[in-house]
């Protein structure tokens, strides 16, 4: 039945080496498993670390995510007119759509005072953080387009609110490959599934490697979330080497059958890697190895700061280990950063909870000297208005808040744009969101604009049409 | 002060222009102000605008290389007027104040650029041609080749091949003659077992069983083949096989998606008409017209009304900004998603490009867009577009549910007037027993009567409502109010230039279609269009999905793109016949299978001749089969299927919410379960959430037409196959069925495995290979803490066949 055909160098090597029946022996010859390791390494190259446009500032991003927007004039944004005018109208239009009606202006229950040699104004709801505002780079003059979770969520994720498109971690996975062969280039740990759920680290159009690999979900505690499938119930890693081992002499025999063939050939390459990932990722989470200090440093020895400091220190453990681009979430089963009402309450809960791991991560980072090439940036989807909702809340706003970004290639201690004098509208040093993800793809040593994939008849790109690179705040 | 435009049979004449009062006309002056535009001027707008608004290109209608096209202006008006820069869009553009209308797109020019056209234009605009009679010939239709695509097909002859023995089919005359002409010899016919490996797969998704194997390989009858073909063809798994792939194309799910994620509840009725009509071959003239207008379709039986309007949905099935704060947004990205998923499903055109200017590469002009999509604002899809907006769904209650409703209806009514009876009576007995001044004790006997019949109807008043008859509703259209649309200038709903009558592209429709007039939104006149049998695309791209399912690739490689940015067809005069003949056979789908399947290129075999392996590295030219990766439904199912466990119960929901609640909210949680044994079209699909099996093997997006999966190779897939729950159970109980019935010798249990997973027998050193691994995991397993039962080894061993190439690739 089988023809003389063209053969595979790996179909060739296993023939010429032991002949056929005896291909578990061949994986012990060190001279064959060193071929085979290489032949995977060529079946898998699309994974492989790649050049980016030109040298870059960051070789990696860590995003630390507050869903539900929270408050720039009551974090770091400080408005001394919205404090003095508490109570009166907003003296110029509110934005043609809201969400909801708002009130008259309502001035930020924490008092705010500078910190630092950059003498950056900070409220109270973050003092740890506060001590590292000689590190930050606040960008003040941020706005979207889009007044709801949904879309502002696909929007900052996805630079787009109403199409389906991949998301920003996704792009600088297919930009960069990665570091680390035995992990994803993108993860995303705990992410919420609201509002876009799985759209936030999809890869859309792009190729399926690209997608961020999730760790749980926003309902389970970080300690439980882990990678789907990453280990076994049945078979303890000794015995799934057997039937791997296996695995790869039936398929070698099934790749004689059918002639060479890059997709059959690759996917007896994953088989091993991801065998390897399997050992990789619990060593990851595995966290025994970390002193009390840095446990204490990332607030893991309080229940109000242990949850989303486990976030904050994997996503270093990550970032040590060459992963590109690292999402972690804070969003609580209640209502996340929204305060519609009860601002206090609420703000002072979600601060409590990310303040501390926050600042303990960028220590960390800088002690390790990684703070150098990792960007670290931090927000929410939108701020929230200035005027008041209800009596003690404020709603969505999208037309200008605060993010701000940390680390490789910005200026540290350094303030961009502002908002009015209240915090309502951007208006100094405006940064849409397409011209943050034109200035972090920036960062990374890639340009936005030459970074496009065709689909559907024609180039795509993370800033669609737009994108300005803020060069002003680069270091 | 106007200049008066006067067209005439596509030519434009500019008459005389006068000279703006307090512009200078002196020579002197009218030189200098010719070198300011000359050097300050003209070389601003070729570097920054010409490029879109010059002479190739004219977006938004606006041409600024010519003084007509300054004056005239384009869709949103007069891009200048001399003398009054404030009331001059091309001033408007460049200062960014509207952020609707900021020019040039990529950033603002500096200041002095935009003081300069001010002073400009304050000057008059002073132009060369300013004052002069100009006569000028607009850009003529560029006579580029037309689209192959937009020309009617043409059945053409068969080619003449060298190897007349050779084709079965008249398409095996197309595909042989390419081959011949590149001297490629085709692979020969693929052995019996692969051929029923693969058409079975290929038609119902599932592996042939056994005994099937086993008949279909000692069969004698010269028609063995064809048989088999009917019989799959015949069977219910057929529809839930193919009806899977017209899902992916009108981009089903059972939830909203997007920005809030609100149960579909009722979606699944459309799943069941799309399965049920392929099933039962409708005609795809008539499927595509009950999707577009079933709800204006005369319908013969009740049962047919009801189909009707179920099919529908598929207007209505796409997700929806629902928390779209500008509700005219709103509707017009609901309206755009139709009109999106209506081209490139049954057009093969990319529609939607055209929501914002022109479409940049195919002949289809922002007009055309608004055009179409007047159809759907004629159209009701919603109820409201008030945050979370609701969208409509029609009745689908029969006479007897409506009957039962009714009688429903006056039983609560009746109770209803009842108990207020009852109430006016106490109470005018009260009033008259003295100012309400009564107590209890003072009540005469027949008030306690009253109060006791009171609490009774209250308690049947409560029971009824609580039993109310369950009306079942689909999701789908009817008509609304018909209503022309405005051009939405860059796609704004904020700025609307001139309105578009509702009609079909003019280059394919032409520029003289009857009126679809006031009384329809004209979704039936829709349908009769594109099923014309002469139309040029909607035959062929049907035509080429089936053959992209069949082959794993389209004659046309990009199956919902077919205009100039699409890919060329691989064999055009195939793909036109195949067109001509399927219209011809009255749209036949189950037909055109045959045509397809009885093909002498459809059975060949993978194997790839090093020449044939050398000029056609990609197989463009069919010359072989491809060696393909199972979808992930058919991985799933045939996991169940193997392993004895899958439940081929049709049809119904699984959908663990009810309609219009929230799949997910902020808390992040999943209640949806996967966790049937029911074929995988039946589990919820779930938008921004899809069953993580399916999205690790490629699922459609679910948000958008896809005809052409991708199919990646990635390590999560690896992952699943080590260590998926699904796998676990599958390879357990595959082990325990090849104890059961396999027979008691393990080269017998073996042997059934092999049948079972890959339809083959055994080689004997593979007989021998599988024995070894038993044994030798489970002496290794001992070694461990527990005592392993005997079947672990053959789990492990089942679990390795499961995992392996060769069973989730068909070749």
């Amino acid at each position: 039945m089988r023809s003389l055909r063209a053969m595979s160098r790996r179909a060739m090597l296993r023939d010429s080496a032991v002949g056929f029946g005896h291909l578990a022996l061949c994986g012990m010859l060190s001279r064959a498993a060193a071929e085979e390791r290489a032949a995977d390494a060529r079946a898998l190259r699309f994974l492989a670390a790649k050049q980016p446009h030109f040298p870059p500032r960051a070789r990696r991003v860590i995003f630390l995510f507050m869903k539900g927007g929270p408050s720039h004039v009551d974090t770091f944004e400080f408005k001394p007119r919205l404090q003095r005018d508490d109570g009166k109208p907003l003296p110029f239009d509110k934005p043609r759509v809201q969400f909801a009606p708002t009130n008259n202006l309502l001035r930020s229950p924490w008092k705010f005072r500078q910190y630092g040699e950059s003498g950056s104004w900070v409220s109270e709801l973050f003092p740890h953080v506060a001590k590292h505002v000689d590190d930050l780079c606040m960008l003040h003059g941020v706005h979207g387009t889009n007044a709801a979770h949904g879309g502002a969520l696909l929007k900052l994720h996805t630079g787009s609110d109403n199409f389906v498109r991949p998301s920003m971690g996704a792009w600088v996975s297919y930009g960069l490959g990665t570091e680390n062969e035995n992990l994803p280039a993108f993860v995303t740990i705990c992410p919420t599934l609201a509002h876009g759920g799985v759209k936030n680290w999809g890869s859309a159009f792009l190729p399926a490697w690209c997608q961020g690999t999730p760790l749980g979900v926003a309902s389970q505690p970080a300690s439980s979330a882990t990678v789907k499938y990453a280990t076994n119930q049945r078979f303890p890693l000794r015995l799934q080497r057997l039937q791997l081992d296996l695995l790869r002499e039936v398929n070698e025999q099934h790749l004689q059958d059918t002639g060479p063939n890059a997709i059959l050939e690759s996917r007896i390459a994953l088989f091993e890697l991801a065998f390897r990932m399997q050992s990789e990722i619990p060593q990851i989470q595995d966290i025994s190895g970390e002193s009390a200090v840095v446990r204490r440093q990332y607030g893991l020895d309080e229940k109000i700061t242990a949850d989303f400091g486990l976030q904050c220190l994997l996503a270093r453990r990550f970032a040590e280990r060459g992963v590109r681009f690292i999402q972690i979430t804070h969003s609580d089963s209640k209502v996340q950063w929204d305060q519609h009402g009860d601002l206090k309450q609420g703000h002072e809960k979600n601060a409590l909870e990310v303040d501390k791991p926050i600042a303990g991560l960028l220590a960390d980072l800088k002690t390790r000297g990684l703070l150098e090439d990792t960007l670290v940036l931090w927000g929410g989807e939108f701020g929230r208005t200035p005027t008041a909702q209800g009596s003690n809340g404020r709603d969505h706003n999208p037309n200008g808040f605060t993010m701000w970004m940390a680390g490789a290639g910005v200026k540290p201690g350094f303030h961009f744009g502002a908002t009015d004098e209240y915090g309502f509208f951007a208006r100094d040093n405006k940064m849409h969101i397409h011209d943050v993800h034109a200035t972090l793809l920036h960062l990374l040593g890639i340009d936005h604009e030459e970074l496009t994939y065709r689909y559907a008849g024609r180039d795509f790109r993370l800033t669609d049409v737009a994108g300005t690179v803020a060069h002003e705040i680069l270091s | 002060m106007n200049l008066r435009l006067v067209k005439i049979a596509g030519l434009i004449v500019l008459s005389i222009a006068p000279i703006p009062v307090g512009a200078q006309t002196s020579d002197g002056n009218r030189d200098a102000s010719l070198r300011f535009f000359e050097n300050r001027i003209r070389p601003q707008l070729a570097e920054n605008c010409y490029e879109c608004h010059g002479a190739e290109r004219q977006e938004s209608g606006l041409r600024l290389d010519t003084y007509a096209g300054i004056l005239e202006g384009g869709d949103t008006g007069q891009a200048v007027v001399p003398g009054e820069p404030d009331d001059s869009l091309l001033l408007v553009a460049l200062s960014y104040e509207n952020e609707e209308l900021e020019m040039p797109p990529d950033g603002r020019l500096s200041d002095r650029v935009i003081m300069d056209m001010r002073q400009w234009i304050e000057m008059g605009a002073p132009h060369p041609d300013q004052g002069r009679p100009v006569a000028e010939v607009p850009p003529p239709e560029q006579q580029e080749e037309r689209q192959w695509s937009f020309l009617p097909p043409q059945a053409g002859s068969l080619p003449a091949v060298r190897q007349t023995d050779w084709p079965q089919a008249p398409l095996d005359h197309h595909v042989l003659s390419r081959l011949e002409r590149r001297e490629v010899v085709p692979a020969p016919t693929a052995g019996r077992r692969t051929v029923l490996r693969r058409v079975t797969f290929d038609l119902i998704g599932l592996p042939p069983a056994p005994s099937e194997v086993q008949a279909f390989v000692t069969a004698t009858a010269p028609d063995a083949y064809a048989r088999h073909v009917d019989r799959l063809l015949a069977s219910p798994r057929y529809g839930e096989r193919w009806g899977r792939y017209w899902l992916d194309v009108a981009r089903y799910a059972d939830s909203n998606g997007l920005d809030e994620n609100l149960a579909y509840g009722n979606a699944w009725r459309y799943r069941d008409y799309v399965i049920g009509a392929w099933n039962a071959d409708k005609p795809f003239d008539r499927f595509v017209t009950e999707q577009l207008a079933g709800d204006l379709l005369p319908p013969a039986t009740e049962s047919e009304r009801r189909e009707h309007l179920v099919a529908t949905g598929f207007l209505a099935l796409g997700p929806k900004v629902l928390a779209e704060v500008d509700a005219k947004k709103m509707e017009m990205d609901i309206i755009d998603e139709q009109v999106d998923t209506l081209g490139r499903a049954l057009l093969g055109l990319t529609v939607g490009c055209a929501r914002c200017h022109d479409h940049k590469f195919d002949p289809l002009t922002n007009a055309d867009y608004y055009g179409l999509a007047g159809i759907f604002k004629s159209t009701r899809t919603m109820e409201n577009f008030i945050k979370l907006a609701r969208w409509h769904e029609n009745s689908i209650a029969t006479a007897a549910q409506q009957q039962r409703q009714s009688l429903h209806h006056e039983a609560v009514e009746s109770t209803k007037a009842a108990i207020k009876e009852l109430m006016a009576a106490a109470q005018e007995a009260t009033q008259q027993q003295g100012g309400g001044a009564s107590t209890k004790s003072s009540s005469p006997p027949s008030a306690a009567a009253a109060k006791k019949s009171l609490k009774q109807l209250r308690e049947k008043l409560a029971e009824l409502e609580k039993h109310a008859p369950q009306m079942p509703t689909a999701m789908g259209v009817q008509e609304g109010k018909v209503t022309d649309l405005k051009i939405h200038i860059r796609g704004s709903h904020l700025r609307l230039g001139a309105t578009v009558p509702r009609r079909f592209p003019t280059f394919l429709a032409g520029a003289n279609q009857e009126a679809l007039g006031p009384a329809q939104s004209g979704r039936l006149r829709l349908a009769g269009w594109l099923t014309d049998p002469s139309h040029p695309l909607t035959g062929r791209v049907i035509v080429n999905r089936i053959w992209r399912w069949h082959f794993g690739r389209g004659l046309v490689g990009t199956p919902d793109n077919f205009g100039k940015l699409g890919e060329l067809p691989t064999h055009p005069q195939l793909l036109d016949w195949l067109a001509v003949r399927f219209v011809k056979d009255g749209w036949s789908i189950k037909s055109l299978h045959r045509m397809i399947l009885s093909s002498a290129t459809y059975q060949l075999s993978s194997q790839v001749e090093a020449p044939a392996a050398r000029i056609d590295p990609e197989n463009r030219l069919l010359g072989r089969a491809t060696v393909r990766r199972l979808e992930a439904e058919a991985i799933r199912d045939a996991l169940l299927s193997v392993s004895g466990q899958l439940d081929l119960e049709m049809g119904g929901s699984l959908l663990h919410v009810d309609n219009r609640q929230f799949l997910f909210d902020h808390t992040s949680k999943d209640g949806t379960t996967y966790d049937s044994r029911r074929r995988s079209i039946y589990l919820p699909v779930i938008r921004n959430h899809l069953f993580d099996v399916f999205q690790l093997f490629d699922y459609a997006d679910a948000s958008v037409t896809n005809g052409n999966r991708t199919t990646s190779t990635v390590a999560p897939q690896a992952l699943f196959m080590l260590n998926g729950d699904l796998v676990r159970s599958a390879m357990k109980a595959l082990a325990n069925r090849a104890v059961r019935e396999g027979g008691v010798a393990s080269r017998d249990q073996i042997r059934f495995l092999y049948m079972a997973t890959l339809a083959r027998q055994p080689r004997p050193e593979e007989i021998q290979q599988a024995q070894l691994f038993v044994e030798k995991f489970r002496a290794a397993a001992a070694s461990g803490s527990s005592a392993p039962g005997l079947e672990t080894g053959w789990e492990a061993l089942c679990q390795v066949l499961l995992a392996s190439n060769e069973f989730i690739h068909i070749r």
